[in-house]
């Protein structure tokens, strides 16, 4: 017994398959672009079914595309087939018959109220744990999945079960579910295989003829010679199945109505029994990782080297044949074409393939119980493990089955104590995302709560911009499979639709499509969640970017982009201004869409993992760490080349890109990005740059973007070594006072024209500036600007002008200042 | 079956505004309903038109929602209910044939579920082609290729003496004639010169016949003997080592003939995400890359053999009239040089090939055609000419070799343009929408290399100005590079390598200039350069 638990526990998961019917020829859609492959259209109905959780049905985990459009169904799986039960426990006995009875109706309630059926009930598609107890549906989202049947070649259901009115082509109705239902309830009870020995044809003219008489179950029964046993039936239960085999379903009961019928009563008491009693004795021997999630389990499952084609493959359900062999003869203009006859491993194969666990509960038994269910809030369990794994390189921390599983565990518990939980989550994101949680981890970070609002807008009315979406969804990110498929679309442009409502004072912008797509596709099962992360995302990051007259707030943005671009790279500015390859030329859609229309979704979740934890800011901070990844290419070309690099960006390490940027948001000091547009949280203070105390105009003329006498003090009071004053006034001025450690530079004795650090006859300056913050400071403006123009050609590194001149640090207090 | 039937009922909503007075907005649902137009509906049960907008933010949505969900649920069930007892009465009354029913029902299960087909074995060609290629990815490639070259050289013997014996029978019958045409009305009359011509032309074709016989004799002989050969040599194998070895096998294509001029490059497609691909421009005879496999000592025989049964096969397109599913004379030549050993001798292939263009052509094709495509074949192949059975511009036909040195499959693909006057195509030509089709198959069947004709011609002619060259090749190149980025959605393999091929026969400067327009046309990738960031 303790054997078949164990193997019971370690075949939690299988898998199925099947080919979605090919598009004859060549047809296009109404919008005149190439059809949909059924098998992505298959992908994306399935999602729905991921999200149904229920005792009484197996839970449906993954869909995977294969090549040529195989499609391959992961969910989970129970004990064994009621077909192999009922073969190896026979005669069931009518109380055991009941429970599975009620277990199923149960199941078909659950999926009804979902507006779901099954359609395809029989012996195979219903589990059974090995000590009876339990049952589960299987596979019953077929018929959904495939829109009921019409993506795939093959029939949905088994004839034997098949009720009527499906044979005559009706499907939809949950009642047909019932009748399935009852004809195998009959199966169990007369202890007897339906029309075993019949031709299928022959089959359904017995079906067909039901029509005609009453009394389906006598009929069975006589046809079956089990009439003494249909005799001695129940009366109760022979009327309930009677009803349910009316031919007619207007006369079969609903799936609730049958669960309220007296005769479950004693099923009802036993079933809610044993709930109670498995609280009171907990699954003391079930190993903790499945007390886990089965969606964590099969990911972890995947992590560590599971590969479901190769678990089809060996059990021969992926054949693979000789490609060559079945190549057409003939194929006309049209499409249609001569072909070999099909093989026949091109067949739908009902065959259950179960996924082992074995291997991973073995590797993960050595964790201690802490890692399974982390505590957040004592110290004396640090939550920490394996630690030193997060100085490896994002990819293989990502691909670590144990890293990745202390960290789902880890985010699990935080999202439970959302939004209590939100400073430790933001300092565990810090660290890096498990993917498998990333859609509510970013909801958490950009601090969404859910509250119903999703639903109150308006989605459906048509709107001027409808035309505009149309024509982009269809083009944003099709490559993936989910935002490819009709459902995707869908959902996509429902999302953008809610945006425009919601926002009277913004209008749609080409690019919100793909803005939206990231949060779409980590969210597919959570319109709203993806929603409202949209919804924050904006205006943390594209404050204003989306009003009607949106040109003072880009311009702005890429000015304060070039300058960022002289502070951190000063010698690619001297270049890019050379040949006039201004940011208006590349950069906006860059910033406007947050990269994601630029890189393939895979490389945006890394890079806006790191984007959702920094300010309005960081953004720019990616654009110049692009740039830098580029440079040396960039440093070579002219104007027309960097054109053409651009217009088709160049393959990006995303990796090396997120480091970067994130070491230059770091070094940053954060009035040096001010921008009067920019979201703000906090009204600035005194020493801070004022809100609209830079103009665009300023922006534009000045090179190197302006410090604020607050950062300039932190950086004295704190890291004196980062910083480096350049004092421009004249030698009695400096005389009188000035900063401690500054260097005195008269504004007089500069050679504009000479640019060379050299010319300057300062000695060691290079060195004293070098690595550090350059900041110029004057009592006159103007001067500052100049010579810090002059510094940006000399390539120096970081500099930047003191807002408001040295006049502005006498006002620090306490006292920075020293005379001589 | 009835699947058109529908029903419409109004819904009623009654609620109190917010000034607390009765009122209602209605609305005509149509059955069958589908669920997720539920939300639709309330948004239309709340247009300003019917509701003040005020009530969306009383959350009046959620009750309507509810009532709404409770009308369809109940509604959808009764008309679910009528709409099965119609049609169970209907086949009560017999109404509907319940015979068609049975037998589309038995013909659909029976075709399509695994369970219920009669099962067939895997065919001897299956078989063969996986003992092959565990075969040839053992240690027994070489005496395989040994083997191969060994036939091939008996059979390139015998017609290389068939053909030095017709030209012997051809000098001396020439002799013969030239001695009797000058005796003509001394001792001969022309009487006795149209016997000796009849008499001439029958001993030659008893020679070429005789020979012709010797080597299908022989072809046979030899295929017999080298499928049996494998055969056991597999089942020895078997006994030693059972290794098995992917079907994925990626094989890399040397081109041991070195093209008069050529140039690769790495692309990548794509918006977003990209794909990489490899272009080659070449200039060649089409006939070169479909040369005998065995004519010399080459990496190519063994290539060939490890591509054939596995998942990155190489396809060649080449363009034929439409006179008759004719392939190119000199590669039918190639072909015949020595036995075909996996599929039919090219000649039979042909054969076959015209039987289905004379079914296709009557409109009779729902029995040879797959299912899938029939419906459409019979309504776009209408019988025109009877009689004329013939493809058109844009279809083509596909033959399968296992002996021609650079490929594994040939598209033919029907093109009429006529030799001296190239003409202007636009996109939407027939031919280019017969390159998508191949590209489509290609696809579908895992063929990874493909070589197109670049100028959609095969030989330079004298009209062929350069401009015209350009504005072709950028035609076809731009259009390939579309079906490519297009090739990503339909689930199949990738077009690894797309060569494009040029007439032997074009200058080197306008090979220059086409090669040129390649990384323009396409996006060549940039390279990736490696910097030292330690520093």
């Amino acid at each position: 017994m303790g054997s078949t638990r164990e193997r019971e526990r370690e075949s939690r998961l299988c898998a199925v398959t099947f080919f979605a019917r090919l598009h004859p020829g060549d047809v296009c859609g109404s919008n005149g672009l190439p059809l949909t492959p059924n098998s992505i259209a298959i992908l994306g109905r399935a999602q729905k079914l991921k999200e149904l959780q229920d005792e009484t049905l197996c839970q449906y985990l993954d869909v995977i595309r294969g090549k040529h459009e195989r499609t391959i169904v992961v969910s989970e799986y129970l004990g064994m087939s009621l077909e192999d039960y009922a073969k190896r426990h026979p005669p069931l006995a009518i109380a055991q018959i009941l429970r599975i009875f009620y277990q199923v109706a149960c199941g078909i309630n659950v999926l009804s109220q979902h507006h779901l059926v099954a359609h395809n009930l029989e012996p195979k598609h219903v589990l059974i744990s090995s000590d009876g107890l339990r049952v589960k549906l299987f596979n019953y989202g077929l018929h959904h999945m495939t829109k009921g049947g019409a993506y795939v070649p093959f029939p949905i259901g088994n004839i034997r079960y098949m009720a009527p009115e499906r044979l005559l082509g009706l499907n939809g109705n949950v009642k047909s579910d019932v009748w399935a239902l009852a004809m195998m309830v009959v199966e169990l009870v007369f202890q007897i295989e339906l029309w075993p020995k019949l031709k299928l044809s022959n089959v359904v003219r017995k079906i067909l003829a039901f029509g005609r008489s009453n009394g389906v179950l006598e009929k069975i029964a006589r046809e079956h010679q089990c009439h003494e046993r249909y005799a001695e039936m129940d009366t109760n239960l022979r009327q309930l199945l009677e009803s349910c085999l009316s031919v007619l379903p207007k006369r079969r009961p609903l799936p609730g109505e049958l669960l309220s019928h007296p005769i479950f009563e004693t099923v009802l008491t036993d079933l809610k029994k044993e709930k109670l009693q498995a609280l009171d004795e907990g699954a003391e021997h079930v190993p903790l990782l499945l007390r886990c999630p089965l969606s964590q389990i099969y990911h972890l499952w995947q992590l560590a080297g599971g590969d479901v084609q190769a678990e089809l493959k060996k059990e021969g359900l992926i054949r693979s044949e000789a490609p060559i062999l079945g190549l057409p003869q003939i194929v006309r203009l049209s499409g249609a074409s001569v072909c070999p006859g099909r093989s026949q491993a091109q067949l739908m194969d009902d065959r259950v393939v179960p996924l082992r666990l074995k291997a991973l509960l073995q590797r993960l038994s050595r964790l201690p119980a802490g890692v399974y269910f982390p505590l957040l809030h004592s110290p004396r369990f640090p939550a920490h493990f394996a630690r030193e794994l997060q100085e490896l390189p994002l990819v293989i921390r990502e691909r670590d089955i144990e890293y990745q599983f202390q960290r789902v565990r880890l985010f699990t518990r935080l999202l439970q104590g959302y939004p209590h939980t939100s400073e430790q989550l933001r300092r565990e994101a810090a660290v890096d995302v498990p993917p498998l949680l990333r859609g509510p981890i970013w909801a958490a970070l950009l601090e969404v709560v859910p509250n119903g609002s999703y639903a109150k807008i308006d989605k459906f009315t048509s709107t001027s911009t409808d035309r505009q979406i149309e024509v982009d969804i269809p083009r944003c990110h099709q490559y993936d499979e989910l935002l490819s498929s009709p459902d995707g679309h869908r959902k996509l442009r429902r999302l953008l639709k809610a945006w425009v409502t919601a926002h009277p004072q913004y209008v749609y912008w080409q690019g919100l499509d793909s803005l939206t797509a990231p949060f779409l596709y980590l969210n597919f099962n959570n319109e709203e969640l993806a929603f409202l992360s949209l919804f924050k995302f904006i205006p943390k990051y594209l404050q204003w970017f989306f009003l009607k007259d949106n040109s003072a707030v880009i311009k702005e943005y890429l000015s304060k982009f070039s300058q960022l671009t002289a502070f951190h790279e000063p010698l690619l500015a001297r270049h890019l201004a050379s040949i006039s390859f201004i940011p208006e030329l590349f950069a906006i859609p860059w910033f406007l869409t947050m990269f994601s229309h630029v890189f393939p979704l895979h490389k945006i979740l890394h890079l806006w993992d790191k984007l959702m934890l920094g300010d309005s800011s960081y953004p720019l901070f990616i654009g110049i760490a692009i740039l830098r990844q580029l440079r040396s290419t960039l440093l070579t070309s002219g104007f027309n080349e960097c054109i053409l690099l651009f217009s088709d960006l160049p393959d990006i390490v995303m990796d090396g890109c997120v480091l970067e940027s994130q070491k230059m948001y770091e070094a940053t000091p954060k009035s040096i990005t001010h921008r009067q547009h920019a979201l703000r949280l906090q009204p600035p203070q005194a020493l801070d740059i004022g809100v609209a105390d830079v103009e665009l105009k300023h922006l534009q003329q000045e090179q190197c973007p302006r410090i604020s006498a607050k950062d300039v003090q932190f950086l004295l009071d704190h890291s004196p070594a980062e910083l480096a004053l350049v004092d421009l006034r004249s030698v009695v001025e400096f005389g009188r006072v000035h900063v401690p450690h500054s260097i005195n530079i008269p504004f007089a004795t500069v050679q504009l024209g000479d640019q060379r650090l050299e010319a300057l006859q300062v000695p060691q300056l290079e060195a004293l500036l070098r690595g550090r913050i350059v900041v110029c400071v004057s009592n006159i403006h103007q001067h500052s600007v100049e010579f810090s123009h002059f510094l940006v050609a000399c390539g120096v590194q970081r500099t930047c002008i003191l807002h408001k001149g040295f006049n502005v640090l006498h006002s620090i207090e306490p006292n920075i200042l020293i005379s001589n | 079956m009835d699947s058109t039937a529908t029903r419409t009922l109004p819904f009623v909503y009654n609620y109190k505004n917010h000034e607390g007075q009765d009122c209602e907005s209605r609305l005509d649902i149509t059955f069958p309903f589908d669920q997720e137009n539920l939300e639709e509906c309330v948004t239309q049960l709340m247009a300003p038109s019917q509701m003040d907008p005020m009530m969306r933010y009383l959350d009046e949505n959620i009750n309507l929602e509810k009532q709404l969900q409770e009308f369809v649920d109940t509604e959808q069930q009764k008309f679910l209910d009528d709409h099965a007892e119609k049609l169970l009465n209907q086949a009560a009354n017999g109404e509907l044939d319940i015979e068609v029913i049975v037998r589309d029902t038995e013909r659909l299960y029976k075709e399509e579920l695994l369970q219920f087909a009669d099962r067939v074995g895997p065919s001897d060609a299956d078989i063969f082609a996986q003992s092959f290629h565990r075969l040839v990815h053992s240690s027994s490639l070489e005496d395989i290729l040994k083997r191969e070259r060994t036939y091939a050289k008996v059979v390139s013997d015998m017609t290389e003496h068939m053909d030095s014996e017709v030209e012997t029978l051809n000098n001396s019958q020439q002799q013969e004639m030239d001695s009797q045409i000058n005796q003509l009305d001394i001792t001969t009359t022309s009487e006795d010169i149209n016997n000796l011509l009849a008499q001439q032309y029958t001993t030659q074709n008893f020679v070429r016949k005789r020979y012709e016989s010797e080597l299908e004799a022989m072809m046979g002989h030899q295929k017999n003997e080298y499928r049996d050969w494998i055969t056991s040599q597999v089942s020895q194998m078997f006994q030693v080592s059972p290794v098995a070895t992917p079907l994925g096998n990626r094989s890399s294509m040397f081109v041991s003939q070195q093209p008069s001029m050529e140039e690769s490059f790495t692309i990548h497609l794509g918006s977003q995400l990209k794909h990489m691909h490899n272009i080659r421009i070449l200039s060649a005879n089409v006939t070169e890359l479909c040369s005998p496999l065995h004519a010399e000592e080459s990496l190519n025989g063994l290539n060939m053999a490890l591509g054939l049964y596995s998942s990155s096969l190489c396809g060649v397109v080449v363009l034929t009239p439409s006179i008759q599913a004719q392939a190119n004379k000199n590669i039918i030549k190639n072909a015949n040089k020595s036995t075909e050993f996996h599929f039919e001798q090219i000649d039979v292939q042909l054969e076959k090939i015209e039987k289905q263009i004379k079914n296709l052509s009557t409109g009779d094709s729902s029995g040879s055609s797959n299912s899938n495509s029939s419906a459409e074949g019979s309504a776009t192949s209408s019988p025109t000419k009877k009689g004329v059975p013939r493809l058109k511009t844009g279809d083509f036909f596909i033959t399968k070799h296992s002996n021609l040195s650079q490929t594994h499959v040939i598209f033919h693909l029907i093109s009429d343009e006529p030799i001296n006057s190239p003409s202007e195509i636009n996109s939407r030509h027939p031919v280019i929408l017969g390159l998508r089709n191949i590209l489509k198959t290609a696809s579908r069947h895992d063929i990874t290399t493909l070589t197109i004709p670049a100028l959609l011609r095969h030989e330079m002619s004298e009209d062929m100005t350069v401009q015209w060259c350009i504005r072709r090749a950028e035609l076809v190149f731009k259009c390939a590079k579309g079906f490519m980025i297009e090739s990503a959605s339909w689930g199949g393999a990738e077009l690894s390598t797309l060569q494009l091929l040029l007439p032997d026969d074009i200058s080197e400067s306008l090979f220059t200039t086409l090669a040129g327009m390649v990384p323009s046309v396409f996006h060549v990738a940039n390279p990736k350069i490696l910097v030292d960031t330690s520093k």
